[in-house]
């Protein structure tokens, strides 16, 4: 029986991921594209070279660390929209404080961003937990607007406060010693993909095995039985929504730590909400969500070389991903896509 | 001056109040309106795709009242047929109409920021415009001032003085008593969210070829889920979705004014996000939707 579940579990995203490039193919197909060689050069672009795959990787860190964010507080019922805002809060701050001159070790200066991209995302998390459980306010609309706020805001500063000479708005640049190192030369592939596939174990860790995260998975599963079996629902709530908050903010702390070098108004390509589907693809498993982050990570790297060598615009991509979102959570739909196959079969 | 001031806020509030109104029909009938944002910005795309191929606005206009409802009817099908979850459904069509509308303006205009200009509505109240003070709050604004206050009041009438509006209740509060007593609780449940999403097209509609003349990468801008709170903040009442539309239109209209008065954009732009926020907060504490939303008749 337990098997059998497993099994659907990974059929039903399975199917839906393939749905979903199928009807990409077919949007392709009707404005004039070829969909057999767009996708030959994505995943021949994304997977082709040592270069492709380390950018694939790039694209797929803050990928995963969004999926991780986004899936803890579904855990919890929660559907934190605001995983794009606290992505900016923790790049914003953990790019702050990689540019003060501690008098540290390097690693002690990566610690620091680390930490504080965490913090600053996890206290944004938990005013929307806190929202949530003080006035009951429902945390779809709470977050989607704290994102607006927080993106205008972020960008504000480096506008004007915190703005670094130059044309762009753009603060100062971080200092060497808070940038994690590289694994190969001229890549952008960091440290940040170990970094973040550790954090995924320890995830998957503290929801199996802790008191905690089994008190946030019985809030999930019901509730009032919750509450009657002396779980503490609003406690469980805030720290979900913390936790969620500071998985984003190191999230951003990361980003800015190997790519950015610095915070950029309006740098994140939609990763808050790449995350949803990231998450939806795994089926929200933690260690699921390292290969599902990995899938959208070398879809959206093939994707630019598709724009370098035709006319298709990368924008497919973003189409898969929201389409992932809506067929893995109708397995009725796939299941009746799936038995239509099955009837065909027993009449051949 | 202030005529100024309550010109713009009525012509903000036009969009804000048509979503909302299409919020509280699909509450009404048990169905969640968090794809709002999508409805909007789906019936924005068609409209300005039916007024560029066609060079009239009116077809544009019902163009976008389609658009919507293809959203709405999908979302539908979605959470009545296959039973999804109300809020994951919402979501992933929010997504799914700022990719697809991004991805369709590659492939129509070759350009992701933006339409071409096209032809827009021009219909305007300017038979008023010799009256004083009333010719200067009214003579700009567009016929669809009048037809969403004209909906909102035939939205109030058909929800709670017809049969039709307490049956739709009724699916709302209760799917399963209503379903034993014969109501035809799917029919109800469609007709809900499909007058949603054509409110909210014509909303959306409003938006790009009304008071602008083309469409705008996302353009909707987070106005669908500021209909939401509107919708919650009215108890899902058409008539004080009216009302709450326009205090929210008066904070829109508050952000043009103070761009004037060099205030960093980026600051005056957070103005409608934290007013719906503090709403969401203070105002709307002890409201609750109908009992029976997110229900299934045979739970």
């Amino acid at each position: 029986m337990i098997k059998k579940n497993n099994l659907k579990n990974l059929i039903v995203p399975i199917f839906a991921l393939f749905l979903a490039l199928l009807v990409s193919a077919l949007i392709m197909l009707l404005s004039g594209y070829n969909p057999i060689t767009a996708y030959a050069v994505i995943f021949k672009g994304a997977l082709g070279s040592k270069t492709g795959i380390c950018n694939s990787l790039v694209q797929a860190t803050p990928l995963i660390f969004t999926g991780l964010a986004f899936m803890v507080a579904k855990k919890a019922t929660l559907i934190n929209l605001g995983v794009e805002g606290q992505l900016y809060v923790g790049a914003l701050v953990g790019a702050l404080v990689g540019t003060v001159d501690f008098h540290v070790p390097f690693i002690i200066h990566i610690l620091l961003v680390m930490i504080s991209g965490m913090i600053a995302g996890g206290l944004a998390g938990l005013f929307i937990g806190w929202l949530k459980v003080r006035f009951g306010s429902n945390e779809v609309i709470t977050t989607m607007m704290t994102n607006f706020i927080i993106i205008n805001f972020t960008s504000y500063l480096v506008t004007y406060p915190l703005k670094a000479e130059g044309p762009t708005a753009q603060s100062e640049r971080m200092l060497p010693t808070a940038l994690l190192p590289k694994l190969f030369a001229k890549t952008q592939l960091t440290w940040g993909i170990i970094i973040v596939v550790v954090i995924a174990i320890l995830i998957k860790i503290f929801i199996d095995k802790t008191k905690m995260g089994y008190e946030i998975k019985a809030v999930g599963h019901n509730k009032r039985a919750a509450q009657t079996a002396g779980i503490k629902v609003g406690h469980v709530i805030l720290f979900s929504m913390f936790l969620s908050g500071a998985i984003a903010g190191l999230g951003g702390a990361v980003q800015v730590m190997s790519v950015n070098r610095r915070f950029i108004a309006g740098f994140s390509a939609d990763y808050g909400f790449g995350g949803i589907s990231v998450a939806a693809l795994a089926n929200d498993s933690a260690l699921g969500i390292i290969i599902s982050g990995f899938i959208f990570g070398l879809l959206r790297n093939g994707a630019k070389y598709l724009n370098m060598t035709s006319r298709i615009p990368t924008e497919f991509v973003s189409v898969v991903q929201a389409l992932v979102v809506l067929f893995v959570a109708a397995p009725l739909m796939i299941e009746k896509i799936l038995n239509i196959f099955k009837k065909k079969k027993e009449i051949k | 001056m202030i005529t100024g001031f309550i010109s713009s806020i009525l012509s903000l509030s036009i969009p804000l109040i048509l979503a909302a109104l299409g919020g509280v029909f699909s509450v009404r009938a048990g169905i969640m309106a968090l794809g709002l944002e999508s409805m909007l910005l789906f019936g924005a795309f068609t409209a300005t795709v039916g007024s560029y191929y066609t060079g009239s606005a009116f077809i544009g206009i019902f163009a976008g009242i389609f658009g919507g409802m293809v959203i709405g009817l999908a979302h539908g099908v979605f959470c009545i047929r296959y039973k999804m979850n109300q809020v994951i459904s919402g979501i992933g069509l929010n997504l799914l109409a700022v990719a697809s509308t991004t991805l369709l303006m590659q492939i129509i205009w070759k350009n992701k920021g933006s339409s071409v200009q096209v032809t827009s509505v021009s219909l305007r109240l300017s038979f008023l415009k010799d009256i004083p003070i009333i010719g200067d709050i009214f003579a700009k604004q567009s016929i669809i001032l009048v037809i969403t206050v004209a909906l909102c009041v035939v939205g109030w009438f058909v929800l709670f003085k017809t049969p039709f509006g307490l049956q739709t209740r009724f699916v709302g509060e209760n799917p399963k008593a209503a379903s034993s007593v014969g109501i035809h609780v799917h029919k109800y449940k469609y007709i809900g969210v499909t007058i949603c999403g054509a409110l909210a097209g014509l909303g959306g509609a409003y938006i790009s070829i009304d008071s602008l003349n083309m469409f705008v990468r996302n353009m909707s801008a987070g106005r669908g889920y500021i209909a939401v709170a509107i919708a919650i903040l009215s108890r899902y009442n058409p008539i004080y979705a009216l009302l709450a539309g326009l205090l929210f239109g008066a904070f829109e209209a508050l952000q043009i004014y103070l761009q004037g008065y060099g205030v960093p954009s980026q600051l005056i732009q957070m103005i409608p996000y934290i007013v719906t926020l503090l709403v969401l907060v203070i105002g709307v504490q002890n409201i609750t939707p109908p009992a029976g939303v997110g229900a299934h008749e045979d739970d």
